[in-house]
């Protein structure tokens, strides 16, 4: 009785990852990515897209071809003052790992243009000293991307400047991790 | 750890109790001379009779250590460590006029009340007050209370007291003393007492120069800029009757630092140049009553002005850079009433005020507070010195905020002539200062404002009247006027002391809980030139828990040596509760990545050390007039920046390595009237510009002894 058990267990869960692995491929973009953004609040930002991890022209800042933008410390999602799409931000404390669902609910928007979805001053811890921006450990940004229908997962990893000639720095480098959830599930 | 600690301690006096019964005939403290001690009751007790943990250090000690520094002799006390303020650090590299402060039982040095004579100095910058505006020539001694002393000394007084008692007039006596040091350091001092019939006085000035120090040759300007101080302190006491005495105190000290550093001026690196000013004027008048010999009045008035000026202009150029001015009054009359019964019962009583008035150009305008203060202490002394129990309480009432009650109570017990134990427990507390309610302060450098929390519904509405918030900020929340509550503190203290002939142990351990914590907190929205507006709330928990040796021994009749050692733990109590519950996170140093903070891997609160040490070796030949110092102290590591994103000291490259310091002294009477003495102070030249710029390197000294005391009437 207790073998038939073990037995049939063994052939729910065989028969269970068949049909996942038939029904969704392999779903989520996921992957460390490296963006220049301005070091001035006065320029365009940079515009980012997670499914395809892509860097969009500021041309296309009218429409829903990205999800979230940059400008110095400022986030920026594709929503109301922000956009014309439908992207909303939560920013939890917490790991990446440890973060394997997007809740459906909760989303910030860009509601006003004072008002954004991520807090400016929330998320790094600015030393006067070095005058470095240093993201703070623990925060993970949780993405409801332009199109309102999918989910991203994001960690900020580093802030550094790029490589500057004179007095004042103009780019910094954002650093961050991320995973894309492209089947439309809150799963990554 | 604490159980563990008073276990040990305990288990120790229960086995050396029956190693005292032994040798219960020798006698150990009747016959020597003792050392007096006003600071921990504010009346005249017998060292050997406190119930609190105390350090007296003498002035000979203090001429053996041949050092001019008050920093250096503190720093060589069980407990007590000499720390940078974080304000200094913070500003990495800029000059600031704030400088090291005494570290006690873990606590910030703006925790320590720090009195001269008594009254209270004032001119705190950040809470740090600048130790070199005491010149050591004429102090008699130094006492220090450990543990919470509201209960006596009111606000500050949270960590302990420090009370530097300089000379009386006496006998005549003329004293001159020369001292030239490495980094063109030079001093003079010259002092005289006499006294006539009913009439004393005692003059005192002191002169003393340094070329400064440069620890980074690569950074334009020095570490520390050359500067002079003079000190003038002249007291006069006069015997009105035999009941009745005037002492009057008047002090002046006058400081000139050079300010020459870099910055950065329309895009370019540009040197300024300038000068700090400092003033620090006192007037002490006391008229003592001596109704009759077992009960007195004090009638006393204290006037203090204290200045710090500070400029810098373009060097060759006529424009004026940066200009500070910073200038503090207080007015502070005050009547002590004592009264002693049966030699079984001393009282202490008294009442006061503070005026206290603030002009500085970072605060908003002229700014005063005044308090009224009341406090009354009872000592009982049972079965023939025995046991002594003390309670006190203090009422304090600011005109800003609510009265402030700190009690306290002690007790001490002497099972016979070696042992004593001691226990006490109190209330401190620590009001907010001028600048946690009026500091209006915009950094340029490093670009952020911050605002004292009494004018913060002011300043926000200005800058945003002048457009000067970002647009569509939030200022609301901030125009409710939420006023600053004191920190206040519960401390206790457990200590053994045990002397008997050639040695003198004592032990300790001590908690203190921390709440109302007055820190920094970031405002949710910036100035449109993106710069973080900052203000001042009451948040942080805290706790310090520890123990300390302190083992004297007087192994020949040449030398005498010493050991001490403290152990500290110095955590925030929210940052515990946040590891506690997996909600404090660090950056991996390689990958970057996130992960939960174990609770092991917490140190503690920047700036403490877990361990200190402190090794002295006093070797004398009074016959032929020689004498040496030796000291050793010991820094253990401590919690410095912070470099995996969490703002906590947790991993070994957030650390300051520990590290030793080695002084040197030694003496020669050459005659009488003069003697000669010679000295290292950090042998073993130990630097850290980048973490403590305040430790110069290696310093060769001598000093030249004048002593005129021997044509007496």
């Amino acid at each position: 009785m207790k073998r038939f058990i073990l037995f049939s267990l063994v052939g729910i869960v065989a028969l269970a990852s068949c049909t996942k692995d038939s029904a969704t491929p392999v779903t989520i973009i996921s992957g460390t990515k490296t963006i220049s953004v301005p070091f001035s609040s006065a320029t365009a930002f940079t515009l980012f897209r997670f499914s395809d991890s892509t860097v969009v022209a500021n041309t296309d800042s009218a429409s829903n071809k990205w999800d979230f933008g940059l400008r110095f410390t400022t986030f920026i999602v594709n929503s109301y003052a922000g956009g014309p799409g439908s992207a909303g931000a939560i920013l939890n404390n917490g790991t990446f790992d440890a973060t394997p669902t997007a809740p459906t609910t909760g989303y910030a928007y860009d509601t006003t243009a004072t008002q954004r979805a991520i807090k400016d001053g929330s998320w790094y811890d600015y030393n006067g000293a070095t005058r470095t921006f240093a993201p703070k450990a623990g925060k993970v940004f949780l993405f409801k991307t332009a199109d309102g229908a999918h989910y991203a997962k994001m960690e900020l990893l580093s802030v550094d400047y790029a490589p500057f000639v004179g007095m004042y720095p103009t780019t910094l480098l954002y650093k961050f991790r991320y995973a894309y959830q492209a089947n439309g599930t809150t799963t990554f | 750890m604490l159980q563990k600690i008073s276990f040990i301690i305990f288990s120790f006096i229960i086995c050396s109790n029956s190693l005292v019964a032994q040798m219960m005939n020798q006698d150990t403290l009747s016959g020597k001379s003792e050392d007096v001690f006003i600071t921990a009751t504010r009346s005249e007790r017998k060292f050997s009779n406190l119930a609190v943990s105390a350090i007296v250090v003498n002035k000979k000690s203090i001429q053996q250590t041949g050092s001019l520094k008050l920093q250096n002799i503190l720093q060589e006390q069980t407990g007590i460590s000499i720390v940078n303020s974080n304000l200094a650090t913070s500003l990495a590299g800029y000059p600031n006029p704030f400088g090291q402060g005494v570290q006690m039982l873990g606590l910030d040095p703006a925790y320590t009340a720090i009195l001269l004579d008594g009254e209270p100095l004032v001119g705190r910058n950040a809470g740090i007050l600048k130790l070199g505006r005491i010149a050591t020539g004429n102090i008699q001694q130094i006492e220090i209370v450990k543990g919470p002393s509201s209960s006596l000394y009111g606000s500050e007084a949270m960590a302990g007291v420090i009370n530097i008692i300089t000379a009386k007039p006496t006998a005549q006596n003329i004293d001159v003393q020369l001292h030239a040091a490495t980094n063109n350091t030079f001093a003079q001092t010259v002092s005289y007492a006499n006294r006539f019939i009913k009439t004393g006085v005692q003059f005192f000035i002191n002169r003393y120069s340094t070329g400064g120090y440069d620890l980074d040759k690569n950074i334009y300007g020095k570490t520390v800029d050359p500067y002079r101080d003079w000190t003038m302190h002249a007291k006069i006491t006069h015997d009105f009757s035999a009941k009745t005495q005037l002492l009057l105190s008047l002090r002046n000290v006058d400081s000139k630092q050079t300010n020459d550093y870099q910055i950065t001026w329309q895009f370019q690196p540009a040197i300024v140049k300038g000068f700090t000013e400092e003033k620090d004027r006192s007037i002490f008048a006391q008229l003592r009553y001596n109704r009759s010999a077992n009960s007195r009045i004090y009638f006393r008035t204290f006037f203090n002005n204290y200045s710090n000026k500070s400029f810098v202009n373009l060097e060759n150029q006529d424009v004026r850079f940066d200009e500070t001015s910073f200038n503090q009054t207080i007015l502070k009359p005050e009547i002590q009433f004592e009264h002693s019964h049966n030699s079984n019962s001393k009282y202490v009583a008294g009442v006061g005020a503070y005026f206290e008035t603030i002009d500085a150009s970072r605060y908003a305008g002229k700014q005063s507070v005044n308090t009224i203060y009341a406090f009354t202490q009872n000592e009982w002394n049972f079965y023939q010195d025995k046991l002594t129990f003390i309670t006190g309480i203090r009422l304090d009432k600011r005109t800003d905020f609510d009265l402030n009650v700190s009690p306290r109570i002690a007790a001490a017990f002497k099972p016979n002539r070696f042992w004593k134990i001691t226990a006490s427990a109190g209330w401190g507390f620590k009001a907010p200062d001028f600048r946690h309610m009026y500091l209006s302060f915009y950094n340029a450098q490093i670009g952020y404002s911050l605002i004292g929390c009494n004018v913060l519904a002011n300043e926000l509405q200005n800058m945003q009247q002048q457009g000067a918030l970002q647009a569509g900020a939030n200022i609301n929340p901030f125009l409710v006027s939420k006023t600053l509550m004191p920190e206040k503190s519960f401390g206790t203290h457990i200590g053994t002391k045990y002397s008997k002939g050639k040695i003198n142990i004592e032990a300790g351990i001590f908690r203190n809980d921390i709440n109302n914590l007055i820190d920094v907190y970031l405002l949710p929205f910036k100035k449109t030139n993106n710069s973080n507006i900052y203000s001042y709330q009451n948040i942080n928990r805290i706790f310090t828990q520890g123990a300390d040796v302190d083992v004297k021994y007087q192994l020949f009749n040449s030398i005498a040596i010493s050991a001490g050692y403290q152990y500290l733990e110095a955590k925030d109590k929210d940052i515990l509760s946040q590891i506690e519950s997996g909600k404090m996170y660090k950056r991996d140093p390689i990958t970057y990545q996130s992960s939960v903070v174990k609770k092991a891997d917490y140190f503690g609160i920047n700036n403490r050390s877990k361990h200190t040490i402190n090794t002295k070796i006093l070797w004398t030949n009074e016959a032929k007039g020689w004498n040496a110092f030796v000291r050793f102290v010991y820094r253990g590591k401590f919690g410095f920046t912070d470099v995996n994103g969490n703002n906590i000291a947790d991993d070994q490259r957030e650390l300051v390595h520990g590290f030793w310091m080695t002084n040197i002294a030694a003496s020669k009477n050459i005659n009488q009237k003069i003697s000669l003495q010679v000295g290292v102070e950090n042998l073993m030249d130990y630097t850290n510009a980048a973490q403590l710029p305040n430790i110069s390197g290696r310093i060769f000294f001598v000093n030249l002894n004048f002593s005129f005391n021997h044509f007496n009437h």
